[in-house]
């Protein structure tokens, strides 16, 4: 019995994915989430018209100021059991940056780089949106002040 | 074809994965001005065996070649496999096994 220690399989180009049964793609389940130009019409097209709860028990982990808008570090993290987590920002053309599906006993610790745009003299505002698995919504946001060339150079 | 790099460690059954994926995230704007397709990632999935630790619907706004970072329960010597997406429907999927 060969024993492999890395597996790699590459596929490319029409390619059909073997996807579990409950995977969701948000990209195709709610299309008008990411042609949303504002974080409210976003946080709508992905949500409905819910109520969002100011809570501290979830955060967001990004600098106060940065000088590369192409590359900004932002770090998520809930303590609330949560279905699904969204991240926007208010900078870029479309509000929508990423939607989390969090599977069944998930733990919501995520980093990941973002592009923000540069607003002249003004900082940009990032938001969580966490889905509870209680049917609330929570949210945070946090600012930061993208200086230097805009995000797309 | 090697777009992924994947690190898996777990201690005490709690995974910190780091996946990198080579990918120029070609925005719209650049595209447009580059006159080519926009073409950026806009899913990606990490399983070990038939269950799903993470799932990401994305956007143009990830940066380029992203790197994500998560947690999960497993345990050393599982399998973890990453699928990813983009818009143009390619993709690819790599397996390595927890350290």
């Amino acid at each position: 019995m060969e024993r492999r220690k890395f597996l790699g399989i590459g596929l490319t180009s029409a390619l059909l994915l073997p996807l579990g049964v409950l995977a969701t793609d948000f990209r195709k389940t709610k299309p008008v989430t990411w042609t949303a130009k504002s974080v409210n019409d976003a946080i709508k097209a992905l949500y409905g018209d819910v109520t969002l709860k100011e809570s501290k028990e979830i955060s967001l982990k990004i600098p106060k100021m940065t000088s590369n808008g192409m590359s900004v570090p932002v770090g998520i993290k809930s303590k609330i059991k949560a279905k699904t987590v969204a991240l926007f920002q208010n900078s870029n053309p479309e509000s929508a940056v990423s939607v989390w599906t969090v599977p069944e006993n998930g733990i919501v610790d995520y980093n990941l780089k973002i592009k923000l745009k540069t607003i002249e003299n003004e900082a940009s505002v990032v938001t969580l949106v966490v889905e509870g698995e209680d049917g609330e919504f929570y949210v945070t946001h946090t600012s930061v002040m993208v200086l230097g060339e805009s995000c797309e150079g | 074809m090697n777009n992924l790099k994947i690190k898996a460690k777990s201690k005490n059954g709690l995974v910190k994965a780091k996946v990198q994926i080579k990918h120029e995230m070609m925005t719209y704007n650049v595209a447009k001005r580059k006159g080519v397709n926009a073409n950026f990632i806009t899913y990606v999935v990490a399983k070990v065996g038939e269950r799903t630790v993470f799932e990401l619907s994305s956007s143009q706004f990830l940066s380029q070649n992203p790197i994500l970072k998560f947690k999960f329960l497993a345990k050393k010597g599982e399998i973890l496999t990453i699928t990813w997406r983009d818009l143009s429907g390619d993709g690819s999927s790599e397996s390595i096994k927890i350290k």
